[in-house]
């Protein structure tokens, strides 16, 4: 009998509704969010006065007192504001640094071949095969306009290179080369051979033990000690070497990370299909691996774009080399803060592309995945 | 049709006296069997009794430390050759299917062919597509496993290892992974390959296609071959206590 039973369910009858309309307007959506709490409104209040003073002195500075045009830097002396003068008259340097005043011109055709292709990769214009292939192209043709010596370009040594190019060269060598050597290594590290684990971790800890100033100065300036003076060996293909192999340990493991995120079950699978090592690498276990490692190997990838302004250092003129070089001038000295604050503007943009970027390619994996789960 | 045949040229998979060890724990113990051309195995016995490491040797995926296994004529000696001739002969249909989750359906079955056996690519898609029809899927090509319901995975998991044309078919329980109404689906694609006449073992607990399609039920326990007799008499009269005990519990818990 039922009665004995305390425990009921009731039978629904009713046809599906809408949910009650809830919370109120904006207004207090507002009040919830910014002014909960008299603690919250203090905040609020406080953090907001100093913003609109932040924003209010930094117009007056930087645009109704600036200076924007001023071939002999006397208005600056004089004004109160920005001397943005500084950049109208030394762009040059800052961007394309000490390579020669007539051949000037193919140091700005690289940047613009490099910003053009970028941005077709970044919009993914083209087949991935296609892009990538461009970006070989797009290497060659820089290193010819920048060495010269064939096709008529007159000949320009390594020694007077500088800016955005080199900036830009430095940094596409050092992911051109760095995400396959890291690919190996990651590998390595999960090697059946023992010699091969070995070396792979070796390499991996011991760059990740050192300063990344300790390996470039290592290249430039201790390795050519040890080695036959007639195998000359280029400073700036030495110091990217050491750009290389530091980037590649950290990317490492992080693509290490993205092997051992992919199920056994995928290679068991492929194995069974007869696929060999590389075979399942290269089609399976890898693009999974690397898809889930993107987040991370972004991260690795803006640092190095990053690092590459440790070539100042080494007396490279990248573009925080050739910014100091341009604002060496005596006349201009003292305008060093609206010159680094350009440098600043040029990288916080081209990290943010490449951040965007990451993000992007990291949203079409997960659209996939969820499609994917299994 | 138990134990030892005299016709190894009629055999696809032979094992003899087949032992394993994981460190000291001794997995397969003396495992001999033999799989004739166009006929099934069904092989069942309790849980870690050593059903996956035994069909896992067969193909290559677990290295055996005494005994011989013999592919169509291929003994395994452990040299690359053996072991690359070995996985041609041989598919594999594991529990969890095993798709590759970046590639479409119709790419997880060509890239074996295509990349591993250098076939054209055209070709791979044909077949392709005439096994996708077989395993009643052909309208699933264009989408990504993640899109497809369990049963229809497995099922594309089957098209893949057929792909290959392998003359044995391994299916480590191929449907205990599935929602109960999506057994059916794949149980039905099994039968109608095994009327076909393709050569299988099957790992599988599923009785009533034990019953409809095993020419030989192996019953193992504890890294042993307890008990080898065609359904019917496996069935209706099994000869030791550890078998009975197993059907007693596997037929309550359905
Ligand atoms: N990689 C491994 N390392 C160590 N021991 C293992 C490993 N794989 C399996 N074993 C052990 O080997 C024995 C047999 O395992 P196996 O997976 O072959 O059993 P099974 O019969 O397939 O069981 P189930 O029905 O649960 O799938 C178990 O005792 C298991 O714990
Ligand atoms: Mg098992």
């Amino acid at each position: 009998m039922s009665a004995a039973i305390g425990s009921y369910a009731t039978i629904g009858k009713d046809a599906p509704r809408r949910p009650a309309p809830h919370g109120a307007g904006r207004l207090a959506q507002l009040k919830a969010r910014y002014f909960a709490t008299p603690g919250t409104s203090l905040l609020t209040i406080v953090l907001g006065l100093m913003t609109v003073w932040a924003v209010v002195s930094f117009v007056r500075w930087g645009i109704i007192d600036a200076v924007w045009y001023d071939p002999t830097a006397e208005a600056c002396r004089t004004a109160s504001g920005a001397c943005w003068a500084v950049i109208t008259e030394k762009y040059r340097v800052i961007l394309l640094g000490t390579y020669p005043y007539d051949e000037q011109w193919r140091s700005a055709l690289i940047i613009a071949i490099w910003v053009v292709w970028a941005v077709l990769t970044a919009f993914r214009l083209f087949p991935l095969r296609l892009r990538l292939a461009g970006w070989l192209a797009v290497f060659a043709v820089t290193l010819v306009l920048m060495r010269g010596g064939v096709f008529g370009l007159s000949y320009i040594g390594t020694d007077a290179w500088g800016g955005l190019p080199l900036t830009f060269l430095v940094f596409g060598g050092t992911i051109a080369f760095g995400i396959p050597l890291a690919i190996l290594l990651a590998l390595g590290r999960r090697s059946v051979f023992p010699v091969v684990r070995f070396v792979s971790i070796a390499t991996i800890e011991g760059v990740r033990g050192i300063p990344l100033l300790v390996v470039l100065f290592f290249g430039t300036l201790i390795l050519p000690l040890f080695l036959p003076p007639q195998l000359d060996v280029d400073k700036l293909v030495r110091a990217e070497i050491g750009m290389v192999i530091f980037f590649a340990a950290y990317a490492a493991e992080v693509i290490r990370g993205g092997l051992q995120a992919v199920a056994d079950g995928q290679d068991e699978a492929a194995k069974a299909l007869g696929m060999g090592y590389w075979l399942r690498m290269r089609k399976i276990v890898l693009p999974q691996a690397i898809a889930i490692a993107i987040p991370a190997l972004f991260n690795d990838i803006i640092r190095a774009f990053k690092n590459t302004t440790y070539f100042a250092i080494l007396g490279l003129f990248d573009v925080l080399g050739a910014t100091k070089v341009a604002l060496d001038d005596p006349a201009w000295v003292r305008y060093g803060l609206e010159g680094y604050l350009f440098v600043f503007l040029l990288y916080f943009l081209i990290c943010s592309g490449l951040s965007l970027y990451g993000r992007s390619l990291e949203q079409d994996h997960a659209r996939r995945t969820r499609r994917a789960e299994q | 049709m138990t134990g030892n045949e005299d016709a190894p040229a009629n055999l696809v998979v032979s094992l003899d006296r087949l032992n394993k060890w994981y460190g000291d724990h001794h997995v397969l113990r003396d495992v001999s069997l033999g799989l004739a051309h166009g006929e099934r195995i069904v092989l069942c016995g309790p849980s870690g009794s050593g059903k996956s490491t035994l069909l896992r040797c067969v193909n290559g995926l677990e290295r055996f430390q005494e005994g011989t296994l013999t592919v169509c004529g291929t003994t395994m000696d452990g040299k690359p050759a053996s072991l690359t001739e070995i996985r041609r002969r041989t598919g594999m249909v594991f529990q969890h299917f095993n798709l590759f989750p970046h590639l479409s359906v119709l790419d997880n079955l060509t890239i074996g062919p295509v990349y591993a056996r250098g076939e054209p690519e055209a070709a791979a898609i044909a077949r392709a597509r005439e096994l996708l029809e077989r395993v009643r899927l052909s309208d699933q090509a264009a989408k990504f496993p993640g899109q497809l319901s369990g049963g229809q995975r497995q099922r594309v998991a089957i098209a893949r290892s057929l792909m290959l044309t392998p003359d044995v078919m391994l299916f480590d329980e191929p449907t205990s992974a599935l929602d109960p109404e999506m057994i059916q689906e794949v149980l039905d694609v099994m039968e109608e390959l095994a009327r076909d006449g393709q050569s299988m073992i099957v790992v599988t607990h599923e009785m009533g296609f034990a019953r409809r399609v095993a020419d030989l039920v192996v019953f193992m326990d504890q890294g042993e071959i307890i008990e080898a007799a065609p359904p019917e008499d496996f069935f209706a009269n099994p000869a030791t206590d550890r078998a009975r005990d197993f059907l007693g519990k596997i037929s309550t818990s359905v």
